[in-house]
């Protein structure tokens, strides 16, 4: 699994890659949307995280943008936004997003979140054997 | 909306809004403390303006540089002996002021005077204060945290 943090704060995406350490995925950074296109044209990620208020170009444009992109339309991406308010949230549901994360946020509700769209494994998990045939 | 009245109650709303940010973020009780803003000798401001057609404004987190460290050092978890460096303190309280802001945000967009949020900016520094300009409304909030005291200070214009 590929997962593309897309936030200008170096921080979040710190705490985005501790949250996502135990689990068996590779994570890109981008720090602006503009940046985050690029990075998810050349990455094709399984999932997107992608903050609203950035430099150079914001989340939202940067989600026009890849809706707007046969070949990048379909990647989910999860929005995560300070701005928890009514009208923010329709706004951004409208354009398409699978979920979004209100900042402050636990890494626990990034991680349920992130899983109910990707299968998240940890590393260490032993992939469960074929069942023994019965005996007849 | 009436022009000239705050459209929430900026204090009620922060006092509650740093309260959770701090717990979820940095897994510190921050609580609304009675008495003067602190004299910071050696300070870090975090600072988020935001703008729409009736309101304009900024909100403003003053630490001392030594809390400033210290809150830097528990969200990054970086270990005691480890000093995180100006660029990191900068990212931290930038997103810690980020979060206080956009909340604030998101209430005065509720309460119908929609804005829009900048990024975050720091400000360092011992000897400076932030001065208000006329028809603008000012809010100190003080604030402790274990033995640090804090500030965040709020103005706001509404046309």
């Amino acid at each position: 699994m590929k997962i593309l943090s897309v936030d200008d704060s170096r921080t979040i995406r710190l705490i985005v890659g501790r949250a996502l350490r135990p689990y068996d995925c590779t994570l890109c950074e981008a720090s602006n949307g503009e940046e985050g296109l690029a990075a998810a044209a050349r990455e094709k990620p399984d999932l997107i995280l992608l903050d609203v208020t950035m430099p150079v170009m914001d989340g939202v444009t940067m989600l026009t943008k890849l809706k707007e992109n046969p070949e990048l339309k379909t990647i989910p991406v999860i929005m995560l936004t300070a701005e928890s308010g009514r009208e923010n949230v329709l706004h951004i549901a409208k354009l398409g997003v699978r979920d979004y994360l209100v900042k402050p946020f636990k890494e626990d509700q990034l991680l349920e979140k992130a899983g109910r769209i990707i299968k998240l494994q940890k590393k260490d998990a032993v992939p469960a054997a074929p069942a023994a045939p019965t005996p007849q | 909306m009436n022009p000239k009245t705050a459209p929430v109650d900026i204090r009620e709303f922060l006092n509650k809004h740093l309260a959770e940010v701090f717990e979820t973020m940095l897994s510190q009780t921050a609580r609304p403390a009675a008495g003067p803003p602190p004299r910071l000798s050696e300070r870090v401001t975090g600072s988020v303006g935001f703008g729409g057609e009736h309101i304009n404004g900024a909100l403003y987190l003053h630490l001392s540089a030594a809390f400033a460290r210290q809150m830097t050092a528990s969200m990054l978890g970086l270990p005691l002996e480890e000093t995180p460096g100006e660029s990191e303190i900068n990212d931290v309280i930038g997103e810690l002021t980020n979060m206080l802001a956009g909340g604030l945000k998101s209430s005065f967009c509720d309460a119908g005077a929609p804005c829009a949020v900048s990024t975050p900016a720091i400000i360092r520094g011992s000897s400076f204060q932030v001065e208000t300009v006329p028809n603008v409304s000012q809010e100190v909030l003080v604030f402790d945290c274990g033995p640090n005291r804090f500030a965040v200070e709020v103005h706001v214009r509404l046309d």
